[in-house]
């Protein structure tokens, strides 16, 4: 995956920063957050990199599928096997 | 900074008392879950078991229908406020909705809470299905009809404000937000037709004494035409946060806008053609229509797999910009410490567990092992006790804030409340899985019988009831937080800046959406197509064959049990024994109730 600093999406948002930029006006001051960059809803305030469509490869959320998909394959055998092999077939006609 | 109620304080009063009926309802439907998990799984039985069943038609329909879906009305008026940057056109009719709302929510919960005090003669303990002939007092239906009549102007105020911004915009894309609310409001009025038609026409005549019997297989299945389109839309308010607000909560973006806009498509298109699938068993449907149901269901499967990547993808995109690396170690740069990422996410996760357990209920003969078992409570305590909850308790954490000007009370008691609700439920929900595999009955008081043990694979039943019971306790305390919470931040003082409340555009924006997606007059009428193909035969066949109001003898729970009691025995008097050689005698079941009676 490649990503730059600063990319045409705008500026890094940061606790200080005062860009108006596409991602909104600038998150709180960090003296108003309970705990740093942990105020509700101010995820952004830890970006470190910009990453535009083009740069952005979702090979995390592939991951995160294939592990679903391996899950819901397992089951369905297991599923087989318990269910149906010691049993009779169950009529739907 | 000027957040919502700054720019629209009238819009923000509605939220805020939406949002304040939502949420009264969820600590009074939340005690009476853990009454009645503490008295099924037989630790603590404070109540009578007759009254177990008042306590879960209050449980159902205070938490399924006022809590989601006063929740939903005040997150859509927020989301159509929002992303049309305007005031709604006239908050007389806002106010309108919510009081008639709020008005049927009282009287059908006056009717149903009536049932625990025996010196009032009126109780409605038809459970949240209203399954006839179990007939509730009248006020308990009308109640619901005009709730269903006040979410209807609910969408039409929104389909006005749509309107007035068209008028002013006729070239822009639908907001995305907007358009999330208008297909859901549009799969509501479609869906809505069934459970109105229901209750107006047969079964509030019905209860008033105008006509004497109804066929309770007719107003069994237009519940569930209504049935199952109603958790979608518990479900599109929750899609909707994860959607626009998630990836905004991971530091992130949304990854596609056109294939949001697809995903709500498809929900209005096949939302409704699969209520059957919730009558597998149902002796009276034939075994063809319900098959079709079944393909029709595993189609719906599509838009929630749409979702997980797309979301998935949106919140990946948040960790990437933080800094995460990796295949799986990019989880770990999520702001987990936010109630508000944190629940959602947790909300999500329990989801896609809820997604194994929905593919068997969908499936038709693996539905039969598990139909009518505890199995399916504890489906749908995952997916619309988890995936809707949870959200939308996660949620309020980020938007009362902008409703109000205040900050959230305390972010820790929040982010402990969240973790609190996952570990409850996965308590709760697995051990009730395992219990329905075991064949444990769903909606009873005592599922203890004489003479019969239900056998445990693995574990043992006494574990699994100690499961069910210890993750409400864990539930129910993370009610008692989350509301203390949002109380204690209602009563706190306004601030400058109490939440950051921007929402970054998507990845892939909405000018790459095929034109087509906003047609919202082609998709609601394909909707229509589907749902007149699906249900016109089985509606005809079921009237064709025990008429418009059926035959069957009343069961009101508003009267004695005296009456009940005299109804069956005579029932079973007429059964011919013949038919019954082998099984349980009629006779001894005849008994049994005269004892009861006694």
């Amino acid at each position: 995956m490649s990503a730059e600093p600063d990319t045409e999406a705008g500026d890094v948002a940061t606790p200080s920063g005062d860009a108006a930029s596409e991602n909104g006006p600038p998150i709180p001051d960090p003296e108003s957050v309970d705990d740093e960059g942990y105020v509700i809803g101010s995820g952004r305030s830890g970006i470190v990199r910009r990453i535009g469509h083009d740069d952005f490869d979702p090979v995390g959320t592939l991951v995160l599928i294939a592990i679903y998909m391996v899950i819901v394959g397992a089951m369905w055998i297991f599923m087989y096997f318990v269910e149906f092999l010691g049993g009779d077939l169950t009529v739907i006609g | 900074m000027a957040t919502f109620v700054d720019k629209f304080p009238d819009e923000a009063k509605v939220v805020q008392a939406s949002f304040a009926v939502a949420f009264i309802a969820l600590g009074i439907g939340a005690l009476f879950g853990l009454i009645q998990a503490l008295h099924r799984t037989n630790v603590l039985r404070v109540i009578d078991s007759v009254d177990y069943y008042t306590l879960l038609t209050a449980h159902g329909v205070l938490l399924a229908l006022v809590f989601t879906i006063f929740f939903l009305v005040g997150l859509f008026t927020w989301a159509v406020t929002r992303s049309f940057g305007r005031a709604l056109p006239d908050i007389r009719l806002t106010w309108a909705w919510f009081g008639l709302m709020t008005t049927g929510t009282v009287l059908a919960t006056v009717a149903i809470v009536a049932g625990l005090f025996p010196q009032i003669p009126m109780s409605a303990d038809v459970l949240y299905t209203f399954y006839a002939p179990l007939q509730a007092h009248p006020i308990f239906y009308i109640g619901l009809a005009m709730f269903i009549i006040g979410t209807w102007m609910a969408g039409a105020d929104w389909f006005l404000a749509y309107r007035e911004w068209r008028g002013e915009n006729p070239d822009s894309r639908i907001p995305l937000q907007a358009f999330m609310v208008l297909t859901t409001m549009i799969m509501w009025y479609v869906s809505t037709l069934g459970v109105a038609v229901s209750v107006v026409f047969f079964l509030i005549p019905w209860s008033l004494g105008l006509i004497e019997t109804v066929n309770p297989l007719l107003t069994r299945t237009l519940f569930w035409y209504f049935g199952h389109p109603v958790v979608y839309f518990w479900l599109m308010p929750a899609y909707l946060l994860w959607y626009t607000v998630l990836p905004k909560l991971a530091g992130g973006r949304l990854f596609s806008d056109p294939l949001a806009r697809v995903v709500f498509v498809l929900f209005v298109l096949l939302s409704t053609p699969v209520g059957i699938h919730h009558q597998y068993v149902d002796p009276g449907i034939a075994e063809g229509f319900k098959f079709i149901a079944m393909t029709n269901t595993m189609f719906l499967l599509l838009p929630s797999l749409l979702t997980a990547f797309t979301v998935v993808a949106s919140v990946e995109h948040g960790a990437r910009q933080r800094g995460g690396e990796g295949y799986l170690s990019w989880l770990g740069a999520l702001p987990w410490r936010d109630p508000a990422f944190a629940g959602m996410a947790l909300a999500g996760l329990m989801f896609a567990a809820g997604g194994f357990s929905g593919m068997i209920n969908a499936g038709m003969n693996i539905n039969y092992l598990v139909h009518n078992t505890l199995w399916v409570p504890g489906h749908f305590h995952m997916t619309v006790g988890t995936a809707v909850a949870l959200t939308m308790m996660a949620g309020t954490y980020w938007l009362l804030p902008q409703l109000t000007g205040k900050a959230v009370y305390s972010r820790p008691i929040g982010l402990l409340q969240v973790i609190m609700w996952f570990i409850g439920m996965v308590f709760m929900s697995n051990a009730m899985h395992r219990a329905g595999l075991f064949g444990v009955p769903r909606r009873t008081a005592e599922p203890q019988y004489q003479n019969f043990d239900f056998v445990a694979a693995v574990g043992s039943v006494g574990e699994i009831r100690m499961q069910i019971a210890f993750g409400s306790l864990l539930l129910f305390l993370s009610v008692v937080l989350f509301l203390f919470n949002v109380a204690a931040t209602w009563a706190d003082d306004r601030v400058d800046t109490p939440v950051d409340d921007t929402i970054p555009e998507p990845l892939s924006p909405s000018s790459g959406a095929p034109l087509v997606l906003d047609n919202l007059a082609l998709w609601t009428g394909i909707a229509v197509l589907l749902v007149v193909l699906a249900y016109t035969l089985p509606l005809a066949s079921i009237v064709n064959d025990a008429g418009l109001l059926g035959g069957s003898p009343t069961f009101p729970v508003t009267v004695s049990l005296e009456w009940v009691v005299d109804v069956t025995v005579g029932a079973l008097g007429n059964l011919s024994l013949d038919s019954l050689a082998g099984v349980a005698p009629a006779d001894a079941v005849a008994d049994l109730v005269r004892e009861v009676r006694r």
